[in-house]
């Protein structure tokens, strides 16, 4: 006969408020089994915690319900709790009665009689908990980072720092990603290709990474400590081997399309290499464009001038498939489609463009060697609008979020078109300007001072006007019509997830919110990891963030990765999957079910048995098993059965 | 010496905040005052008129509209508030999705309320009144333009009723319209009757105007009138009678299938039922009513009816049509407001349309028939102004 001991949780006024917590301590306390009933304040408190150790010896309770907040919040602590008291970890249960009760109801009477429900029915689980211990787990030392953007870059040189192999994955043909196409960074106006090509180059030099470019994940499978990845590289026509990256090719190839680096300011052949300072420094052969795919074998020049015949028209994509212990995302962003923005033209005008087309304009490695020069004619524009909030902060067309990096752009983009053009006049609109960081309101204060004009109201419509462009917008401030003709518009768009994030956190099965970024664990406490073990979560594909907070969130994920691996070996729940011998059959139903290969067939006893280190507790076997052979430790059928008995009965 | 004026400083009334609310301002709460509403409104359009609508919501939040006690502060501020036209412009392109014509109709519900509202409007209200339509003229006469070309009065048995407003109703320009729609219909075989006497003005200018107790007694009776009739589907000249009956009776029980004749009038080609043949040989613009199109995505119907008539060469005013179309300044009462020249919407959006070089220009609202075409009389102009319906009438019949 167990000894059951139950502690309900005040949580202050967060349970309390709603809860009539007497009400429950009083029927609680009466119900079969129940050795203990008492409340407290803060449970999950020193003294809350100790109060449940003192009892425990007390009255020589064996297993423990703790009625609080939620599994993901507190599970952990409780169990270290009753542990020290000797009680196995496992025999601790979570009766949610806030996030489940509490927080979605009013009516108190209500609320009360089913919190008493929640911790009825867990008390009936919690009868018939076994003691388990947890499954060891075997660590590959080795960590998969996808994307080479600055937080990839960020991730790998720390994890390799610290003694451990790391392949960095990214989709285009060098590492770098959009700081590599910055002109200078805000708010210390430092060249931006001047800080990150150096870390470029000792991703590239150091021993313990491995560069894939130019390749995408295919899929992963397994669990953390081991996971399976599929990579495939797309063939870049190119024997990199032989290549030298002289260059000459790309001077020769006739073929000329526009830049994807530089945002289309510019062109690059169909044989390139993104820039100037790219890592690896090999071409790729663009077969979309290139002669040579698009009529049937034709042209060849690059191939006839190459000095080291590097050029191999029949490569093919290779895929390769590796095991990593951890993986981290860093998928980055990329720009909100201005085509969705009908008042400001969607594409139509050629001298509205994007923030990052700005900074190819700006950049002295860009296709105007830094000076600013409009699109549609290549004049200089003698009056810029800089437009911040450019579908972000707008829930009924857009996005919902304050992209939080583009007011210190469009800042920076007035600040360095003053210093370009002197005379010509740069006007920011704003909805408010958010400067908050280091440094970043005295960059506001400076832009101001260097006669950058902050105008408050967000634009309506962009009209032709001749050959420039009218932004129509009211000055908040006065409550007056502005309308002001510009040479040029610079649209500081939304920064959106990157393309294909959905698509990847399907292969990976790890969550995404409803704005296509990657979920942390804890929006507060654990703001690294994904809620799924050995993911974690570096840059932009979290949401929107700047470079230094991108920068200390992948040398957070870093660290995260290396305590890992510097653990002897990992522990997995145990709450896996058992195969009643007595009761299997051996149909095998359950090993095609598993999505994890965690179930294999004993020949000399006809029976299934379950690989506790690969079972991730999804139950697919159990609903699967015809003769209920297939049960979940501690989740068995007579435990659910009982557990919807209580939640379901009456008084 | 000179006496110094007395300060003064803007306080919060809670009070009246509530009751703004209470009244249907609740978009206020919403607002972060970004200004765009402001600059895409067409008061912004015309000479030096300033209208900072983005202000009204902190204004309702504060409980400060219209509640100063100097007489020339609050005149300004009732003219203020009986300018907007209701295009939603800025519904349209909000990013927190602020109804703003709602929050200055519940500014103008207290008015009404006070009986301190324009003198012209009030007119318009008692005249909806007392004989169910905005021109006064008796009720008994609003079917008699029908039996000149042989429409009948509904009966249960036939497919759809006609709701051609009150404007063709009376108006003989308009009624221009009505008898070109009812003549299509019949070409096209359908049976329809219209309901007379028996029905009254839909109420949409008044309730927007703020007269919200006249709109919901006049609103019952129609739909009184319409369920006793066994009116089960409905058709309807003007974009605001339709609006009315689509997205407000249904809230005061009145549940009846609605169709804008150009829906209707584009199904009819589509199935056959009527042959544009005759060529109309004109360069024509299309002007988006804001009721039909903004308010009711309305956009692609009336191009079809005009692209389906030969030699017909359809005009759009670049950058300024479909949901960014400009108002011709009709709605909300602004069809019977007099503003002064040089402050009037309608010749901003005129400007517009004319300078696409268009030989007619195509309406598919009354209100937007009548802004134009006196506008156009007045600047001594002879680019007629037509219902999307009379240019397919003189196509098919």
């Amino acid at each position: 006969m167990n000894k059951i001991g139950v502690f309900v949780c005040h949580c202050g006024r967060n349970i309390a408020g709603t809860i009539d917590i007497d009400k429950v301590v009083e029927a609680i306390g009466k119900y079969p089994g129940v050795a203990h009933c008492e409340d407290y304040t803060y449970m999950c408190s020193d003294p809350g915690q100790n109060l449940i150790k003192s009892k425990i010896k007390e009255k020589s309770l064996d297993s423990i319900v703790v009625a609080a907040c939620s599994h993901s919040l507190h599970e952990l602590t409780f169990r270290k709790a009753v542990q020290e008291s000797g009680i196995n970890p496992y025999l601790v249960e979570i009766a949610n009665i806030r996030e489940q009760c509490s927080w979605t109801h009013s009516d108190q009477e209500k609320a009360t009689e089913k919190a008493i429900k929640i911790v009825r029915s867990i008390i009936e689980k919690a009868r018939l908990n076994q003691s388990l211990i947890p499954v060891e787990v075997p660590v590959t030392r080795k960590a998969l980072v996808i994307g080479g953007g600055v937080a990839g870059i960020q991730a790998a040189l720390d994890i390799a720092d610290a003694g451990y192999k790391v392949v960095i994955v990214e989709r285009q043909p060098s590492i770098g990603g959009h700081m590599a196409q910055i002109s200078e960074t805000f708010p210390t106006l430092d060249c931006s290709q001047c800080i990150l090509t150096p870390k470029m180059v000792q991703a590239a030099q150091h021993p313990n990474i491995e560069l894939r470019v130019y390749s995408e994940i295919e899929d992963i499978r397994g669990s953390i400590g081991n996971y399976q990845a599929k990579i495939r590289t797309k063939a870049s026509y190119i024997d990199n081997q032989k290549c030298t990256g002289c260059g000459l090719c790309s001077t020769k190839c006739p073929i000329k399309v526009g830049s994807e680096f530089d945002e289309h300011m510019g062109n690059r052949k169909a044989i390139f290499t993104s820039f100037p300072q790219a890592v690896p420094n090999r071409p790729v052969i663009d077969s979309e464009h290139c002669t040579y795919f698009l009529k049937g074998g034709k042209c060849r020049v690059c191939q006839t001038i190459c000095p080291t015949q590097a050029v191999d028209f029949d490569q093919t994509d290779a895929v390769i498939e590796d095991t990593f212990g951890a993986i981290i995302v860093a998928t980055g962003y990329e720009l909100y489609p201005r085509t969705k923005l009908l008042e400001y033209g969607g594409e139509q005008y050629a001298d509205v463009i994007t923030g990052l087309q700005f900074e190819r304009l700006l950049s002295a490695s860009g296709p105007t060697e830094g000076s600013v020069k409009r699109p549609s004619d290549g004049k200089v524009p003698m009056r810029i609008a800089f437009i911040s909030c450019a579908g972000s902060r707008d829930p009924e067309h857009h996005m919902q979020y304050c992209s939080k990096f583009c007011c210190m752009y469009a800042l920076k983009h007035a600040l360095l078109y003053k210093e370009r053009v002197p005379d010509g006049e740069a006007v920011v609109y704003t909805i408010d300007v958010r400067a908050g960081g280091k440094d970043y309101e005295e960059f506001y204060i400076r832009a101001k001072e260097e006669q950058v004009i902050c105008l408050r109201g967000k634009p309506g419509r962009i009209i032709k006007d001749g050959d420039k462009l009218m932004v129509w917008s009211s000055d908040t401030n006065s409550g007056r019509p502005v309308r002001i003709s510009f040479d040029m518009v610079v649209l500081a768009l939304a920064a959106v997830s990157s393309s294909g994030s959905g698509e990847l956190a399907q292969k990976m099965k790890i969550p995404i919110n409803a704005q296509g970024f990657f979920s942390e664990a804890h929006p507060k406490l654990r703001p690294v990891e994904s809620l799924v073990a050995g993911f974690y979560l570096a840059g932009c594909c979290q949401g929107p963030k700047d470079i230094p907070e991108t920068v200390s969130q992948a040398s957070a994920a870093a660290s995260k990765v290396v305590a890992m691996f510097n653990q002897e070996v990992l522990y997995g729940d145990p709450m896996v999957a058992f195969v009643d011998e007595d009761l299997c059959s051996g149909c095998k139903i359950c090993i095609t079910t598993c999505p994890y290969n965690a179930r294999e067939f004993d020949e000399n006893k006809n029976i299934v048995r379950v690989n506790e280190a690969l079972c991730q507790q999804c139950g697919c076997c159990i609903a699967a098993c015809p003769s209920n052979a297939a049960q979940q430790k501690n989740y068995t059928d007579d435990q659910l059965l009982k557990m919807m008995e209580a939640a379901l009965g009456g008084e | 010496m000179a006496e110094n004026k007395k300060a003064t400083y803007i306080n919060i009334e809670p009070e009246l905040r509530d009751i703004l609310i209470e009244e249907g301002a609740g978009d206020a709460y919403k607002c972060y005052t970004c200004g765009k509403c402001a600059s895409i409104c067409p008061w912004f359009e015309v000479g030096t008129y300033k209208f900072p609508v983005f202000r009204f919501s902190n204004e309702t939040l504060m409980g400060i509209i219209a509640s100063s006690e100097d007489k020339d502060v609050l005149t300004a501020e009732i003219d203020r508030i009986y300018r907007c036209v209701g295009c939603e412009a800025c519904v349209e392109q909000c990013p927190l999705g602020v109804r703003t014509p709602d929050i200055l109709r519940a500014a103008r519900r207290l008015l009404v309320e006070a009986s301190s509202y324009p003198e012209t409007l009030k007119s318009i209200v008692q005249k909806i009144n007392n004989v169910g339509n905005p021109q006064g003229e008796p009720r008994e006469r609003r079917g008699e333009w029908a039996k000149t070309v042989g429409v009948e009065i509904f009966t249960p048995a036939m497919d759809i009723l006609y709701n051609p407003c009150c404007l063709p109703a009376y108006d003989s320009r308009a009624q221009a319209v009505a008898r070109a729609t009812t003549g299509l219909l019949k070409k096209a075989g359908i049976r329809f009757g219209i309901l007379g006497e028996a029905e009254s003005c839909c109420g949409e200018a008044i309730r927007q105007v703020g007269a919200e107790k006249t709109f919901q007694q006049v609103a019952k009776a129609n739909i009184a009138a319409y369920i006793q009739a066994g009116v089960n589907r409905i058709v309807f000249t003007s974009p605001h009678c339709f609006t009315t009956f689509k997205n407000e009776y249904i809230e005061l029980g009145g549940n009846f299938e609605t169709v804008h004749i150009t829906q209707l009038l584009a199904d009819m080609i589509v199935s056959g039922k009527i042959k544009p043949l005759r060529p109309f040989e004109k360069k024509v613009v299309y002007h988006d009513p804001c009721t039909l199109g903004r308010q009711n995505d309305v956009y692609e119907e009336p191009r079809a009816v005009l692209g389906g008539v030969p030699g017909l060469e359809l005009l759009e005013v670049d950058e300024f049509s479909r949901g960014l179309s400009v108002c011709c300044g009709a709605g909300s009462g602004g069809l019977w407001m007099d503003w002064h020249k040089g402050e009037r919407i309608v010749d901003v959006r005129l400007d517009q349309l004319l300078a696409t070089g268009a030989e007619a220009i195509a309406v598919a609202c009354p209100y937007c028939l009548q802004m134009f075409e006196e506008t156009l009389k007045a600047r001594n102009s002879d680019v007629p102004v037509m219902d999307v319906a009379e240019i397919l009438a003189q196509s098919v019949l």
